[in-house]
């Protein structure tokens, strides 16, 4: 049994202004073992997101089951954190005081929770700027803080939805690197989304592949490269093989819902 | 109702001072001290040069004094006031209108405006109610008013607080609102209770706009002493102009009036500081005059 399971995840929107359910999730099951890093990739809009969010708890699904450890689990939980897209650091709050939020969230005192994140604020190299406000930071030390805002609950599932999107190649890459040796000091299970294949497979153990539009996931893809990692990895002839295995089965997928997509718009333009 | 309101107090943003052309650096002395002191020594020059205009054409009988006083005149009716005595009361009473009214505003329209942007069904039985009570000119109601409690203190603070509280109400309402739909679902994420996400998350985002019903609310409730006491009362400033305009003294009027515009910009500009204080983890904004800098 893995840390995480989802059983026949669904999830279907009913859209009120054209009377259209949209299926947005066929069915996902995956299983996340301890301590593994898994990625997510898939064609934008095939609810990756949605998926991650369920895990999170943050929407309900309209089918299916989540075990994380073997109990169900429903709503957010201490054991799980999110990694959010955009940093979505309070504006209003120091660099301290946003990585400290999580532990203020569980009850801690605000000033007891600000002296316990002081290592997380270390582990992601963002230390000596404790009392800077978000809108002083790069884009890259606001997803820092993003990360350790996460890491400071001390979850066991670690979610994270496409952190580095925003962020510039070169950042980007570094930012990779940097989760790595974070990921390997923590000692964290991650379930990971991106549309970035190069990213998901250096990061990974397994990159799970997700088909266009209904989500579901499609293959499941082991990632046989030894760790640590560096990223000269990324010239390696057996990574650009894995690289163009994954990205293969995604253009087959676009191209597929392209042409549905226009199938039905003629079906509704009739 | 927009943050960026209307808004008297807000002309213009002073000039940021380190920005600087760089051509100055080798200047002459008085070169680099007119650039740098630009704005007070233009908004003094106007000022002063309207002021001997008057002067003059009273003077020279252009216009005539019974009518439009001059600057020295009322100089001389300020300095007949001070030295008799009889203006500390006026200021005093409609300091007092104006704090008791303001502040219960203030406090009320804070906690209305909270409950109805936070709770979805008191906001489904209020709003109705802000919108017409806001929409209403309440100068009509100041009749009705008088009859519930007659001409002393209690009319005015009511009138001063119902002009206020809707500013306050109707900011803090749309302040509540603007809470961002991912800050709030970084709240949730973490688990935080419905108290924990008003105070972390929906307060914190709805403080500018309720610093600004706060300012927008001083502006109008120092306008409702004034229309209270022009309409009925037996101290503050605005009965005294109305007496002396009455009494065709128009340098005391006109005295009057300086006096209320200088305590509009004091309330101004203290309620901008407040703003202010607030306000360090925005970036700041430099908004002013683009033409000429």
């Amino acid at each position: 049994m893995g840390k995480l399971e989802a059983v026949d995840i669904g999830m279907e929107y009913y859209q009120p202004r054209i009377r259209h359910r949209l299926l947005a999730l066929e069915s996902v099951s995956l299983t996340v073992n301890e301590g593994e890093f898994v990625s997510m990739v898939g064609p934008s809009g095939c609810g990756k997101t949605t998926f991650l969010k369920i895990v999170d708890g943050l929407i309900h699904p309209t089918r299916g089951n989540l075990l994380l450890d073997g109990t169900r689990i429903d709503r957010p939980g201490r054991e799980r954190a999110l990694v959010f897209q955009d940093a979505s650091l309070f504006p209003w709050y120091t660099v301290i005081r946003n990585v400290a939020y999580g532990l203020e969230c569980q009850g801690v005192r605000a000033s007891d929770a600000q002296k316990q994140v002081q290592p997380f604020i270390d582990m992601v190299g963002l230390a000596g700027f404790e009392l800077h406000y978000p809108y002083e930071l790069s884009g890259g030390m606001q997803q820092r803080a993003n990360l350790a805002r996460a890491l400071a609950v001390n979850p066991e599932l670690l979610l994270m939805d496409e952190p580095f999107a925003s962020l510039d190649a070169q950042t980007r890459e570094l930012m990779q690197a940097e989760l790595l040796d974070v990921w390997r000091q923590a000692r964290k299970t991650v379930l990971f989304i991106t549309h970035h294949i190069s990213e998901a497979v250096y990061l990974s153990d397994r990159v799970l592949v997700m088909g266009a539009r209904p989500g579901r996931v499609i293959a499941d893809v082991a990632i046989d490269l030894p760790r640590p990692r560096d990223l000269t990895l990324k010239r390696n002839p057996h990574f650009l093989e894995l690289e163009d295995h994954i990205w293969g089965m995604i253009v087959s997928q676009v191209k597929r819902t392209m042409l549905s997509d226009r199938l039905v718009a003629a079906n509704g333009a009739r | 109702m927009s943050t960026a309101s209307a808004d008297p107090f807000e002309l213009s943003a002073p000039p940021d001072k380190e920005v600087l052309d760089v051509s100055l650096a080798h200047a002459s002395g008085w070169r680099f001290w007119l650039a740098r002191n630009e704005r007070l020594v233009f908004g003094m020059s106007g000022f002063i040069g309207v002021l001997l205009a008057w002067e003059f054409a009273t003077r020279a009988g252009l216009i005539r004094a019974v009518f439009f006083s001059s600057p020295t005149a009322i100089v001389g009716a300020a300095w007949t006031l001070v030295s008799r005595g009889t203006i500390w009361e006026d200021i005093g009473v409609s300091m007092e209108e104006f704090v008791l009214g303001f502040v219960s505003a203030s406090v009320l329209g804070i906690l209305v405006g909270i409950a109805a942007g936070w709770n979805r069904q008191v906001n489904a039985l209020a709003s109705p109610w802000i919108a017409a009570w806001y929409a209403t000119p309440h100068i009509a109601l100041i009749p009705l008013i008088v009859l519930w409690f007659g001409i002393g203190l209690g009319y005015k603070v009511f009138y001063v607080f119902l002009v206020a509280f809707f500013s306050v109400t109707i900011n803090t309402l749309v302040g509540v609102q603007s809470a961002e739909e991912s800050y709030l679902e970084v709240a949730r994420s973490f688990g935080a209770g419905q108290r924990t996400v008003l105070r972390t998350v929906v307060l914190p985002a709805a403080l500018p706009y309720i610093l600004t019903g706060l300012r927008l609310g001083a502006g109008r409730a120092w306008v409702g002493v004034v229309v209270s006491e022009l309409v009925g009362a037996n101290h503050g400033i605005g009965f005294m102009i109305n007496l002396a305009g009455q009494m065709l003294n128009m340098a005391q009027a006109m005295f009057g009036i300086v006096l209320l515009g200088i305590f509009g910009i004091v309330i101004g500009e203290l309620m901008r500081r407040v703003e202010r204080r607030f306000d360090i983890w925005r970036p700041q904004s430099h908004s002013g005059p683009l033409r000429g800098r």
